[in-house]
């Protein structure tokens, strides 16, 4: 593998908080050191409650940790990350164009140079015609289309995405998935995505990180050695089922029956 | 034999066709359902007011009837006599409801957004809101008169309280997702307010607008019930006075009339703004 250029580097990332009810000091990460080169894709995996949406967060600034160090590159086009969140983060005030316009206009991009540049995305994500529509108007796959053209319009070093296909029905889930691969092989950007459906982290990823049940920490960094381009035919290979084998395995350890009640 | 399904198959064992509606005889189709029923009710009322006087059920010095309502109608209007009256009250309501758009939606949102400000002005607010202005009127004509002052005054505290409460609740609740989505791209404290907290508040906002409205029309009679010399409110208790049943339901139908109209203009107000939620219907 050639020396790529690290876009994320998190050092010794460590996450307390007090739970509100019993006053205990709780933690919800124990350590998490975590470097991604440029252009790759990286998923992080875990049972329900180890801290991997915590660490998103953490990693775009909504939380701060209790020690640790981020780190991400900086080359001044575009901002520095975006994140895609978990369904109906789409503010239903306004149309799509709007919506996947938003981060620039929050950078105070006036409205038509900012709707200029929001129109390729739309295009990418495959929601052209639907520009002038309101997100309710839209089925939870389009939604989610428009959530990534709105990261994506922001041209982000890194795109973080938190559970993004989570709520979508199994078949929409793995035509997101493909649709997902094709916009990432165009866009070429590095992304951490977070999901705990072992077979989406596999197929999409370079690399999928596992994590252990709370207090979270690495268990393990398992590169993905498949080919790509990669359609749904993969996921029947004996290698596929091999990767998924070896990361259930890891999961299943973790899982208590206390946990298995909490998730 | 197996349990076999309800419904579908019956003793004799031969398959029976379900009727699709419990009904079975199709409905003629009516264009706005609601409205062509309401005004059937609103008829009914009608005949059966006018009737129950005519046949001596009830007195009609007592509770007149739409008969006897119009002929005062078309005495008060033929000689212009009731126009002062309306004139005088639309504008006690428009000036004072205007004022209490123009202070209450902003203190609202700025209460709404600074949380410990809110928290400061909360138990006047709630105690005003509570309180009937009604039981505030004779202070009020005591500090502004008799004139058309004091009845600003109480037309817009009747409307204001409730449109800053609403507002303010408003302000206080966007969703969490949202706000964390502006702070994610970077937002300013004033785009976050402009894109997220307004936009969430504008329901709560349309509410506060709706039911303040009403109150300022409550407003409006009960101050002109207390001390006035021109007014509906003053022209219903005049009559009521003098015994006159026909002008009293005037004046309370006017009131109805116009209270209709309000909702629904805003009710159209409400419908441009809810452009971008699934209809509720």
């Amino acid at each position: 593998m050639t020396e790529q250029a690290l876009a994320l580097r998190a050092t010794g990332i460590r996450m307390e908080y007090r739970d509100p009810a019993t006053r205990e000091r709780l933690t919800a990460i124990e350590r998490m050191d975590l470097d991604v080169h440029e252009g790759e894709f990286v998923s992080i995996v875990g049972p329900s409650g180890c801290g991997k949406s915590t660490f998103l967060k953490i990693v775009n600034g909504l939380l701060p940790a209790t020690d640790g160090e981020i780190e991400i590159r900086r080359t001044g086009k575009g901002n520095d990350h975006a994140m895609v969140f978990q369904d109906s983060s789409l503010f239903p005030w306004y149309s799509v164009i709007r919506n996947v316009a938003y981060g620039l206009a929050c950078r105070g991009v006036p409205r038509k140079e900012a709707f200029d540049r929001a129109m390729p995305m739309i295009r990418l994500v495959g929601l052209e015609g639907f520009e002038q529509k309101y997100p309710y108007q839209l089925s939870g796959g389009m939604q989610q289309r428009a959530n990534l053209a709105r990261a994506l319009t922001v041209d982000p070093e890194l795109l973080l995405m938190d559970e993004p296909f989570a709520a979508l029905d199994a078949q929409t889930r793995e035509l997101m998935q493909v649709e997902l691969i094709r916009i990432w092989s165009q866009a070429r950007k590095t992304v951490v995505f977070i999901t705990h459906q072992i077979d989406e982290a596999i197929f999409l990823s370079d690399r999928v990180v596992v994590m252990s049940a709370r207090p979270g920490r690495i268990l393990a960094d398992i590169p993905i050695q498949l080919p790509r381009p990669r359609d749904l035919d993969l996921k029947r290979t004996p290698e596929f089922v091999a990767y998924e084998d070896q990361i259930w395995r890891l999961i299943a350890k973790q899982l208590t029956p206390e946990t298995a009640v909490t998730a | 034999m197996a349990a076999q399904p309800t419904g579908l198959v019956r003793d004799d064992g031969a398959l029976r066709r379900r009727h699709p509606r419990s009904g079975g005889r199709p409905r003629l189709p009516i264009r706005n359902e609601p409205l062509v029923f309401g005004i059937i009710g609103f008829i009914l009322i009608l005949i059966l007011w006018e009737a129950v006087v005519d046949v001596g059920l009830a007195k009609a010095s007592l509770l007149s009837s739409p008969s006897r309502i119009l002929t005062a109608a078309s005495t008060d209007f033929g000689n212009g006599s009731i126009w002062p009256h309306i004139g005088v009250s639309l504008l006690e309501w428009a000036v004072g409801f205007a004022v209490a758009i123009v202070v209450g939606i902003p203190l609202g949102l700025l209460l709404g957004v600074f949380r410990r400000l809110g928290m400061v002005v909360d138990p006047i607010l709630s105690g005003l809101y509570a309180t009937p202005t009604v039981a505030l009127v004779p202070l009020i004509i005591l500090l502004f008169g008799i004139g058309i002052n004091a009845k600003f005054v109480v037309v817009f505290l009747e409307a204001f309280v409730t449109l800053t409460v609403s507002t303010m609740t408003g302000a206080r609740s966007p969703d969490r997702r949202h706000l964390d989505t502006a702070r994610s791209f970077g937002a300013s404290k004033w785009y976050t307010f402009l894109s997220v907290t307004l936009p969430s508040s504008v329901p709560f906002i349309v509410t506060g607008l709706r039911i303040g409205a009403g109150r300022a029309i409550v407003g409006v009679i009960v101050a002109e019930f207390i001390a006035a010399n021109v007014g509906i409110g003053f022209y219903i208790s005049l009559n009521g006075n003098l015994l006159n049943a026909s002008r009293v339901m005037l004046g309370v139908l006017l009131i109805g009339a116009f209270g209709v109209f309000i909702g629904v203009v805003i009710g159209r107000i409400q419908r441009y703004f809810d452009r971008w939620r699934p209809a509720i219907r």
